[in-house]
């Protein structure tokens, strides 16, 4: 109210000392008679006039100071729609910001699986042309009888197998399927040989097991890999002519392989970080080191199978790795197995301990499958022998089937003939299939070899028969020969 | 020979000799006959033990390459380990049969004659 009055009250002073004068004036002026009523009205007209300025100027003022404020209003609105424009914009900004870096972030994720899909992809292609240059250079091992060659295809085959190796590991380490798997359960030793193999310094590894056990076909390969790792790890930290134990222990809860350097000695910092790296949970590529792929990879497969892997000083002075294979990756290979025959020392592979459930179904029909295999390459084998001496060295009297031993067993009845006439043993089939028929061979061919004198037939049967008199024929036994099969070449069926 | 692409064994032929290819010993050939001197002990690498079990009456190296499917080089630097331990003697099948490579000659005339007088 301050600035009104400040207008208002000169205003109103102004006009009432105006009105005033020209009322004194006015009256002064006016004949007396008049002036008493002029007095009146004037002095009336001098109030309405003065109280008409004074509202004049009151509200001019109030009209003046609300559009000032109106006018401050105003800036107002203006400053603050400014500042909202302002903070829209940085929230444009910063979304757009946000969705690049969720972009970045996508797209960054795709490369990164891309990449991982690529690696994982080229590690089952080295790791498949790793596996058959092995087969091929095992083949050429047996092929070539020179040393010399020889020496050169072990040395590249030792080569290969550690590119092998390290094909393995990115196969791991990308999450790739791995590539190399047994159909059968590998004994203990081959294990631990495969694992030195793969190495570079396997001559510096002395294994000491007396175990029977062996690891199930679909773990054997994992295990091989992670052994091979730590064997690794040991020989690349001890000295070039150190050696490098490893033991083989079996106890309840499955079977322990203790890898023992005498090495460097791992500090307890050290021993505990690497025993973070191989129990990790869940191992991410961003802690790899670059160069120590190693123990990421026996954290992984240790994970994908179930191994227990730990680390401690060891009593030679070095760092010993203790890898604990759980029961259900253990099975007990079956007498009559094939490859490394078990070996006599130990009680004969019994079912020692109480097997997991999980693990029993799978060893018999894998054993059964072996041994069918086995003495169906033994029949074959014993054919050609058969075939080559007429008398049978006395080895052969060791196989487990002795009426094998006769000629006849080497010719059942159907069985197709190859180029040379001779028969042949159709694949996959068993011993047993093998001697049912071998003794309907038999009383057939004594049947028929006596009245089949003339009439060249050209069944098997018949060929079976000529064959087995011709046999007998040949052999000096006390039974006289008949005589229309006396000449081996009537005997020949072409 | 094992079937291509498909590798019976994870064993490498060059961890079974500890990485040696080359026999010191010439003592084997493919025909010398061998024949085991003691049981396997415990311990013993599982191709030891199978020519030890094998040898219990005399073999060819041959027969023992092939039972074990195994190239004769590798075998015989084996069987050279196995002789220089004392586990087994090796004998030469030609000094064996030299002396009754051929029958005595009065015998064969015996039984010409018998034949001809059947």
């Amino acid at each position: 109210m301050r600035p009104s009055l400040r207008s208002t009250v000169p205003a109103a002073l102004i006009s009432a000392a105006v009105t005033g004068l020209l009322c004194v004036w006015a009256v002064s002026a006016a004949p007396a008679s008049a002036q008493t009523p002029l007095a009146w009205g004037a002095g009336a007209g001098a109030a309405a006039l003065t109280a008409a300025v004074t509202a004049a100027a009151h509200f001019r003022s109030l009209v003046e100071r609300l559009r000032g404020r109106e006018a401050a209003f105003t800036a107002r609105a203006e400053q603050l729609a400014a500042k909202a424009r302002r903070a829209e914009e940085d929230v444009r900004r910063t979304v757009a910001d946000a969705r690049r870096a969720a972009e970045d972030a996508a797209r960054s994720e795709a490369v990164r699986t891309a990449t991982v899909a690529a690696c994982a992809n080229a590690a089952g292609r080295v790791q498949a042309i790793a596996t058959s240059v092995l087969a091929d250079l095992r083949a050429m091992e047996h092929r070539h009888t020179d040393e010399d060659v020889l020496t050169d295809l072990l040395h590249l085959d030792h080569r290969a197998a550690q590119a092998g190796r390290i094909a393995d590991s990115i196969a791991v380490l990308t999450g790739a399927r791995s590539g190399r798997r047994w159909a059968r359960p590998i004994v203990m030793e081959s294990i631990l040989r495969g694992a030195m193999g793969r190495i570079s310094g396997y001559q510096r590894v002395r294994l000491h097991s007396t175990s029977q056990v062996a690891i199930a076909g679909h773990a054997a390969e994992g295990v091989m890999h992670a052994l091979a790792e730590l064997l690794d790890n040991a020989a690349n930290f001890s000295p070039p002519t150190a050696e490098v134990h490893v033991y083989v222990e079996e106890v309840p809860a499955g079977v322990v392989v203790t890898v023992e350097d005498s090495g460097l000695v791992m500090s307890d910092i050290q021993l505990r970080r690497a025993e973070r790296a191989v129990t990790a949970e869940k191992s991410d590529l961003s802690a790899l080191s670059g160069t120590r792929l190693g123990l990421a990879v026996v954290g992984r497969l240790a994970r994908k199978h179930g191994l227990t892997v730990s680390f401690r000083p060891s009593a030679r002075g070095g760092t010993g790795a203790l890898m604990m294979l759980p029961q259900e990756l253990l099975t007990e290979l079956r007498p009559g197995s094939p490859a490394p025959q078990p070996v006599g020392i130990a009680p004969p592979p019994a079912p020692v301990r109480a097997r997991k459930a999980s693990a029993v179904p799978r060893v018999p029909e894998q054993a059964a499958q072996s041994t069918e295999e086995t003495e169906a390459e033994v029949v074959e084998e014993e054919v050609q022998e058969v075939q080559d001496a007429p008398n049978p060295p006395a080895t052969t009297a060791a196989t487990p089937t002795p009426t094998t031993a006769t000629p006849t067993a080497s010719d059942p009845p159907g069985a197709d003939l190859g180029e040379s006439g001779l028969p042949k043993r159709r694949r996959g089939r068993t011993l047993a299939a093998a001697l049912l028929r071998t003794g309907e061979a038999k009383a057939r061919a004594r049947d028929e070899a006596r009245p089949a004198t003339a009439a060249p037939s050209t069944t098997p049967a018949a060929q079976a028969a000529r064959f087995s008199s011709f046999r007998k024929a040949v052999t000096p036994t006390p039974v006289p020969p008949p005589p229309a099969t006396s000449t081996p070449s009537e005997g020949d069926p072409r | 020979m094992s079937r291509p692409g498909r590798d019976e064994s994870p064993d490498r032929l060059y961890t079974l000799t500890g990485g040696r290819s080359h026999s010191d010993s010439d003592t084997f050939d493919l025909v010398t006959l061998v024949v085991a001197e003691s049981d396997p002990a415990p311990g013993m690498q599982s191709e030891h033990v199978a020519i030890l079990r094998m040898c219990r009456s005399p073999v060819a190296v041959v027969e023992i390459a092939a039972e074990l499917g195994l190239p004769g080089s590798i075998v015989r630097i084996m069987l050279a380990d196995l002789l220089d331990t004392g586990r087994i003697s090796a004998r030469h099948p030609r000094t064996a049969r030299a002396a009754d490579r051929l029958p005595d000659p009065e015998l064969l005339e015996q039984v010409l004659v018998g034949l001809r007088n059947l």
